[in-house]
């Protein structure tokens, strides 16, 4: 009995703690209506901030907690709104998601340039583990007890504050409807300011007090994805009803200390299953909650894609093949095969283009299903042993089509609900993944079947042989690769172009007008999941053979996180920006930081300059990504945007190619090195379309910005310059007066039609 | 008989009636207007038919078959199209795609049509041929209400709900929208029309529901309800009720 009465409040405390996390997420949400991935990142660095106060640098241990709770915490919130989180304002869900995980991933850099990860830390409990009561004969820490005062002072407090003061009844109204809000006198920013430095502080306490009851190691990764434990009891109020979240924070609680009380400890599941605890009642729960009422959208995103024809893709996926084709004498070996495991992370990108791009929904854990193919490959899709094991295309085949079942298992409870639910959805299966499955290394029982999943914690995968194809030479995989992509990729953009792909389409951008047309979202949701897991699942096998070993590392989730980020900082909806963020997410980083490492052993005097230049790339790759809240489209949306102007100036473009010509055998004859040539070859496709609006603005830029060009702001008008008939016309057209007789000339136009053009909004 | 029915219907937001016991007919070959002050509840009522809320209270039936469970895609296999008031576009695609996606929808649930063919006599119906292949983000607002209508036409319904199509028109526009519904009730099809522009309604309507504070307080012809003391009260201070 006294080990069952221990074991209950060890649950609250741990319960407590979840509840505190838990509930600024439910508040920032609730107040800005962004789910914030990062809530977990910023307790991680209140946390580690806190640490170094009071252990590194001996401060006593108040006033590290005022510094770090009271000032850092409501400030880092406060931040967050005022630079990024206020600017996402008629953005899509996809955007503001992807945001607030580059927010995480960009804290976890953070975190790991200042605190050298390999390093072990401590934060011991308050007042020592030694300070304890008993009582009832259950012994207590004074730790425990305050955590779960704490925690109780935070619910009476926000109880407090939504029903009593003005303010909190202002913050459950901001969501709903910040235009009536303001016409009542009260400022939607400030709330949403004050809620975002309220949400930070309580991650912040959260991390501060939930460590030590973990054992005291503090360990970046598993505070980060201590939001995933925060929604999972958020989950229980529907992410709105903070007394349900506290509710669910006990059940999240007790649930995970009786597993590690009850369950038999020689079943090597148990210690996994502690950990996952949070996933699966998160699952249970998305399977309970009722289906959401579907709402007109009717918001208009800044959000736009350009679809290419099929035709077009098709002569851009050859050019592409070409130019790989080309550029293969120009590298070493080494880099060939690294290119080669780009190219394979480029084509699990495309899983996004389909599922993000096209269809508007999310899924933060591509690699997850990548590593599903993976372990099917391995286990069922193998001939041959030692160095002349081979991958059969059965068993490629095979692992396709379960990771394709599991996508649909994973989707399914999810589609009933919003976007975000299966964003949630798929990153608890991601994290559930790595703690259950890539971490089943040793062989066990079960029902009279000795296997292991993930064999030794190191999954050998062979390259594919298709006949005279054999896949183990570099050039061969890179070249097939690339050829894989812009298959898909060619196959994506039909598709896009087909009843299906416009069907998909119309559910992204107003899911209740398609279902009123008769279209049952949920089996088309289901579908478009299934498909892109499966091309996620082949890019994830191909992967394998490219890397030859893979251990669980290969398939983190946040390596998954920083792949959805930046195909999405490249341009979600177009098959470009999966090339994009396959690239830099699968190689970029590696050959970044390589770069820097190598240049610091090459001169020793200059190594911290370089290595600190490696974690700044790092960190503003993140920041990269916080940008999508200003541009989302993404970055090659734009790079098509300039060279669609240079269409009418053929001797730019010409000349361009030349001046990429002379580079490129400038190169082959060694005369630059291949860094040189990489840098100006991207500087001059970056460059081009503001070259050509330098030299040949007549041919580049429209009527209008010419005329932007030529004249002076009418508000000058008589100041700077006399005042011309043609001035007044100007004057007369922008504030909308007819055009006087005789004088219309081109540019007058009625005045009505701009007004009426913008009401659709 | 009425092709779409409602009986008693009721919903409650909170301690709010939105719809109170509201009992309507649609029938067959002929416009029925639905009209009211601001928040009387007709999107509402809308929303409860087409399937988008439950009712707290009451049925809806579709060729006398009870539909009041059905989700919304299978009410508009069976028959049903509506038109939002605020608008639902499909702004990354263009006007023509917009309506053949409705093709495409039907196409895809075993329907088999050539549904290029389809869209093109659609746009061509509705007068939207000329902008087919523009951005349907870029068209004004009284055509892009036709590009809803259209979408609607598309699917082949029996039962046609139009929520506010004419605001944004202008009177040209909307003339060509009135000749539009004419020849489709014409043609069979049962259409509800909630408008604000009076005058249109009483042009199109054979009978008319005024609804106020959630309940139904007059229904009849047009002249019925201009002389009706309750609609006058309940639309006090507006001159058009005269119109």
């Amino acid at each position: 009995m006294t080990t069952f009465l221990t074991f209950t409040l060890l649950g609250l405390v741990l319960g407590a703690v979840y509840a505190i996390a838990a509930s600024g997420l439910v508040l920032t949400y609730n107040t800005s209506g962004i789910f914030n991935f990062a809530h977990g990142a910023q307790a991680m660095l209140g946390t580690f901030l806190y640490w170094q106060l009071a252990h590194g640098w001996g401060w006593p241990v108040w006033l590290a907690l005022v510094v770090v709770v009271g000032v850092v915490g409501p400030a880092m919130g406060a931040a967050l709104h005022a630079v990024i989180m206020k600017g996402l304002r008629d953005t899509a869900d996809v955007t503001r998601i992807v945001v607030t995980v580059a927010i995480m991933l960009g804290m976890v850099f953070l975190s790991q340039w200042l605190w050298h990860p390999e390093e072990a830390r401590v934060v011991e409990m308050f007042f020592g583990a030694d300070a304890k009561v008993e009582f009832l004969g259950v012994v207590v820490r004074v730790h425990e007890i305050i955590c779960l005062l704490v925690a109780a002072a935070i619910a009476v407090g926000l109880r407090m504050l939504f029903t009593r003061s003005r303010v909190g009844v202002v913050m459950r109204g901001t969501v709903d409807d910040p235009d009536l809000i303001r016409l009542n006198g009260h400022n939607p920013d400030r709330v949403a300011a004050l809620s975002w430095a309220m949400g930070s502080t309580l991650a912040v306490l959260a991390g501060i007090l939930i460590t030590p009851i973990g054992g005291g190691a503090l360990e970046a990764n598993a505070l980060t994805l201590l939001v995933i434990d925060a929604f999972a009891a958020a989950m229980f109020g529907r992410l709105r009803s903070i007394p349900r979240t506290f509710a669910g924070a006990m059940v999240l609680g007790l649930a995970a200390t009786y597993v590690t009380a009850y369950f038999p400890t020689d079943w090597t599941w148990a210690g996994n299953l502690r950990v996952s605890l949070p996933m699966i009642i998160l699952f249970v729960v998305l399977v309970l909650l009722p289906q959401d009422r579907l709402r007109g959208a009717a918001v208009r995103t800044r959000e736009r894609y350009r679809v290419p024809t099929v035709r077009r893709a098709a002569v851009w996926g050859v050019a592409l093949v070409a130019a790989v084709v080309l550029l293969m004498p120009l590298m070493e070996d080494t880099s060939i095969t690294t290119f080669g495991l780009g190219m394979t992370f480029a084509i699990i990108a495309l899983s996004l283009t389909l599922l993000t791009g096209y269809a508007g929904e999310l899924n933060l854990a591509p690699l997850a299903f990548g590593a599903v193919a993976t372990i099917v490959a391995f286990h069922f899709g193998i001939t041959g042993t030692g160095l002349a094991a081979r991958l059969t295309l059965w068993g490629i085949l095979l692992a396709v089509l379960v990771a394709a079942v599991v996508g649909g298992l994973v989707a399914l409870p999810a589609l009933r609900l919003r976007g975000l639910y299966l964003a949630l959805a798929t990153m608890a299966f991601g994290v559930f993944l790595s703690n259950m499955v890539l971490r089943d290394t040793v062989e066990h029982t079960l029902f009279g079947v000795t296997f292991s999943l993930f064999p030794n914690g190191a999954l050998i995968v062979p390259p594919l042989q298709l006949g005279p194809l054999d896949l183990r030479d570099p050039g061969t995989l890179l070249i097939s690769a690339t050829a894989l992509f812009a298959a898909i990729a060619v196959g994506l953009v039909a598709l896009r172009g087909s009843g299906y792909g416009r069907r998909l389409a119309a559910m992204k951008d107003s899911p209740a007008a398609t279902a009123m047309l008769g279209q049952d979202l949920v089996r088309l949701k289901f579908g478009v999941f299934m498909l892109s897991a499966a091309i996620a699942g082949l890019g994830g096998v191909l992967m394998s053979t490219a890397a030859g070993s893979v251990s669980g590392e290969n398939f983190a989730i946040m390596a998954g996180l920083s792949l959805v980020m930046l195909t999405v900082v490249g341009g979600i909806g177009y098959v470009s920006g999966a090339l994009f963020g396959g690239l830099m997410s699968g190689v970029g980083f590696v050959i970044i930081i390589g770069t820097f490492n190598d240049l610091a052993r090459a001169t020793p005097e200059m190594a911290t300059i370089y290595q600190t230049l490696g974690q700044v790339v790092l960190v503003a790759t993140a920041l990269i990504g916080m940008g999508v809240g200003k541009n989302p489209s993404g970055l090659v949306h734009d790079l098509f945007d300039g060279y669609r102007t240079l269409r009418g100036a053929r001797p730019v473009l010409a000349g361009g190619a030349a001046a990429g010509a002379v580079l490129y055998l400038l190169a082959l004859t060694g005369v630059i090195g291949n860094w040189w040539f990489a840098i100006l070859t991207a500087l001059l496709v970056m460059t081009l379309p503001a070259l050509g609006r330098a030299l040949m603005p007549r041919a580049v830029l429209t009527e209008e910005e010419l005329a932007r060009r030529r004249s002076v702001p009418p508000e000058l008008a008589g100041i700077d310059e006399p005042y011309t008939d043609e001035l007044r016309d100007r004057l007369d057209q922008e504030l909308g007066l007819p055009a006087r007789e005789g004088r219309g000339g081109p540019h007058a136009r009625p005045a009505v039609e701009e007004g009426d053009v913008h009401a659709i909004a | 008989m009425p092709l779409l029915e409602t009986r008693g219907i009721t919903v409650r937001f909170g301690g709010n009636l939105a719809v109170d016991e509201v009992s309507v007919g649609i029938e067959p070959g002929r416009i029925t207007g639905l009209i009211g002050p601001n928040g009387a509840g007709k999107t509402t009522l809308f929303n409860t038919v087409t399937g988008l809320l439950r009712p707290d209270a009451g049925q809806v039936l579709l060729d006398g078959a009870d539909i009041t469970r059905l989700p919304p895609a299978r009410r508009a296999r069976l028959g049903l199209a509506r038109t939002f008031q605020r608008l639902e576009l499909f702004l990354s695609l263009s006007v023509r795609d917009n309506v053949r996606v409705a093709g495409d929808i039907r196409r895809a649930g075993g329907h088999r049509a050539d549904v290029g063919k389809e869209t093109d006599r659609v746009l061509e119906l509705t007068g939207l041929s000329d902008i087919a292949d523009l951005d349907v983000s870029g068209i004004p607002t009284g055509r892009a209400r036709v590009v809803e209508v259209a979408r609607a036409l598309m699917t082949s319904p029996r039962v046609l709900l139009l929520d506010e199509p004419a605001s944004g028109q202008t009177e040209a526009e909307t003339d060509a929208f009135a000749r539009l519904l004419t020849g489709l009730a014409a043609d069979g099809l049962a259409i509800c029309l909630v408008e604000h522009d009076l005058p249109l309604v009483m042009r199109l309507c054979s009978t008319i529901h005024v609804l106020d504070y959630g309940a139904v307080i007059a229904s009849g012809t047009p002249r019925e309800i201009q002389e009706s003391p309750q609609v006058i009260a309940a639309y006090i201070g507006t001159e058009e009720v005269s119109a």
